[in-house]
């Protein structure tokens, strides 16, 4: 057993023996690159020059003076392309590109990641094809339109059940094949090690920048940190510079979908177990048999049967708190967001405001939280829109 | 030697003879037909038998499609499990492999599988998701017992990790020919002679080559080398298209085994 490789007893590289010499080299490359100073100053230029950052740690005044305590927002949403996924695509993009390979390859849900490899891979003119369930392809046109624009090919996988999880395990085939002139961006904080480890890090910009920002407004750490959780991207980048900070409480939020006592949610630490999908052990939402169940939220980014590994130890270890949220919680906080600072969320980032507004009632008017508000709902209207039409939220 | 894949691995050493190994997919269309076309081949030497897994990342579309019929007409491990006792009930003395994903065995429990390979004869284990680095926890439950021994992969990417690979390997080595996932066309790597000389160099036991094999001349230029030669995706297509026709299955094995040994 690699030991490096686990967070406890989660993590590990269950890959193709064809896989194992290239996960290693990825890992020398990564470690070499981010003791490079050079390599560095190039990854902070993009995230300034490029993506807009720093992003703004907002303070929600008319949410704050409703619920009593102080509610920040850490304003991922601001991002070039709308969301925190293209902090780890140009981190990774740029160890690709010094790795001297020519093609990327990359899976989407939704097409968030999607679309932020398709324009990483623009930037820096590299050969980019996207594998995407054929549910997916036909749910999320205008993306697969967008990837299509930015010069990037999308695979329509026509496996299993037609969704992420089976455009994973194809990007994951083709890899395999390719890995001599190819690097495989993963987009969440999941894969064979070391990918947990690169997306943390290049996620974690976010809560050194948030941490910075809260001592500059507060004159100390929050009292509680929030995001939402799918495969776990956005939160242990939301997590990371507060782990080892004992006073803060961190609390991510997982899909509940129709409710965790129902068979459509995506809760896989509240009502998975563990075991073995995309070449790492994790909490999964499975049947009796170990196959794969499939997962439901309103939210694509949220609708994936497991979770990033080191979440699953932060879970058992007690240092992270994870709580479910249906779609209608989610999606009445979307609104309320939107109507008290007009700010439209994400539907995935409203799972995190959903549960602040719960965990606010319990908090002081001195105290403060930070909620990752992980991506921009502008991708979401044709979603909203059905689900207000079925609900009549606006009549 | 108490193990059905090495006696009969050592037979054949005996008589000169290459090996013939297929891959079937457990439960399709049936479990019925499973136990037909396992008793159908004589000629097979080694029968892989795959357990269907929701999400196969070594296999390509023949064996994902195959996977997914199978676990729709309701296959499962346990049902693999009652179909290997009573195989071996009836007599069949076949050496069989599950070939498996990690998550299936340790879904059902490490310890609980591995008691039940002992007791229903199943003669030894392909994960292909669980490389050397992840092997430790099976192998402790595997504890050396002759009655199920896990099979070693090595890819032509392997390079130096195959002496390690192959230091305590039983039964056969299983090369992977062409680069990546099963059911690639003939179209083999480029190094694959030098690779699987490599291979058999290293190896105190018989090396198997699979991944991309339809006929026995598909193998021919590399029949100097190898012990073996393993069918997968193929032999599905042959089962389908015949819609599962034993004098079929029978057929393409027979003239297998014969021009592999010609």
């Amino acid at each position: 057993m690699n030991k490096k490789a686990y967070y406890g007893e989660y993590g590990g590289q269950f890959v193709s023996e064809s896989l194992m010499n290239t996960l290693d080299e990825v890992d020398k490359a990564f470690e070499e690159a981010i003791r490079d100073p050079e390599f560095l100053k190039q990854y902070h230029y993009y995230l300034k020059q490029y993506v807009g950052r720093e992003t703004p740690l907002y303070l929600a005044e008319r949410l704050s003076e409703k619920y009593g305590t102080k509610i920040y927002l850490k304003r991922e949403d601001l991002n070039h392309t709308g969301a925190h996924k293209i902090n780890n695509v140009i981190g990774q993009i740029l160890l690709a590109k010094r790795m001297g390979k020519k093609k990327i390859i990359a899976e989407t849900g939704a097409g968030q990641h999607g679309v932020a490899t398709a324009t990483g891979a623009a930037l820096f003119n590299m050969e980019c094809t996207v594998y995407m369930g054929k549910e997916d392809v036909k749910r999320q046109a205008l993306n697969v339109m967008r990837m299509e624009m930015l010069g990037a090919k999308v695979v329509s996988v026509e496996s299993g059940s037609n969704t992420l999880k089976d455009a994973t395990n194809e990007a994951i085939r083709t890899w395999a094949k390719t890995a001599e002139d190819t690097f495989y961006i993963i987009g969440s904080a999941i894969g064979p090690y070391p990918y947990p480890k690169m997306v943390k890090e290049f996620q974690a910009v976010i809560s050194r920048e948030a941490k910075k920002q809260h001592m500059e407004a507060e004159g100390k750490l929050p009292d509680v940190v929030m995001a939402c959780v799918g495969g776990g991207s956005n939160s242990i980048g939301m997590f990371a510079d507060f782990i080892d900070e004992p006073g803060v409480e961190l609390i991510g939020v997982e899909a509940a979908g129709k409710g965790i006592d129902t068979e459509e949610h995506a809760a896989s630490m509240a009502k998975g177990r563990p075991g073995v999908l995309h070449g790492t052990r994790s909490y999964l939402l499975q049947d009796e048999d170990g196959n794969i169940k499939l997962a439901h939220s309103i939210s694509a980014g949220l609708d994936y049967p497991g979770v990033g590994p080191e979440h699953a130890y932060l879970h058992d270890t007690g240092r992270a708190k994870y709580v479910p949220i249906t779609d209608s919680e989610a999606m009445d906080a979307l609104m309320e967001l939107t109507q008290t600072e007009g700010i439209i969320p994400a539907i995935e980032s409203a799972h995190a405001v959903a549960y602040a507004f719960k965990k606010a009632k319990e908090m002081t008017p001195d105290q403060s939280m930070i909620i990752c508000l992980s991506g921009r709902g502008d991708k979401d209207v044709n979603t909203i829109s059905d689900y207000l039409a079925g609900k009549g939220y606006l009549n | 030697m108490n193990n059905r894949i090495e006696k009969r691995l050592e037979e054949l050493k005996q008589k000169g003879e290459k090996a013939f190994i297929t891959y079937t997919t457990a439960g399709l269309p049936n479990m019925e037909k499973t136990a037909m076309i396992i008793k159908a081949q004589e000629s097979t030497d080694i029968i892989e038998l795959g357990i269907p897994f929701s999400d196969p990342i070594a296999d390509g579309p023949v064996i994902q499609q195959a996977s997914y019929e199978a676990i729709k007409a309701g296959a499962s491990i346990k049902k693999t499990f009652e179909l290997m006792k009573r195989l071996r009930e009836e007599g069949v003395e076949k050496p069989i492999v599950f070939m498996l994903y990690y998550n299936t065995i340790s879904g059902f429990g490490i310890e609980k599988f591995v008691n039940e390979c002992h007791v229903s004869g199943v003669d030894g284990l392909i994960v292909p998701d669980l490389p050397l680095e992840e092997q430790e926890a099976l192998k402790e439950a595997l504890k050396g017992d002759d009655r199920t021994i896990l099979i070693e992969l090595v890819s032509p990417v392997s390079k130096e990790r195959i002496p390690k690979i192959l230091s305590d390997a039983r039964g056969f080595v299983y090369c992977v020919s062409s680069m990546g996932v099963t059911g690639q066309s003939a179209d083999f790597h480029r190094e694959v002679i030098d690779y699987l000389s490599t291979v058999k160099k290293e190896s105190k036991i018989p090396v198997m080559m699979g991944f991309g094999i339809r006929e026995a001349k598909d193998v021919e230029p590399m029949k100097n080398i190898i012990d073996g030669a393993i069918v997968g995706s193929h032999f599905i297509k042959i089962m389908k298209e015949s819609d599962y026709d034993v004098n079929a299955i029978k057929n393409y094995t027979d003239t297998f085994k014969k021009e592999l040994n010609s």
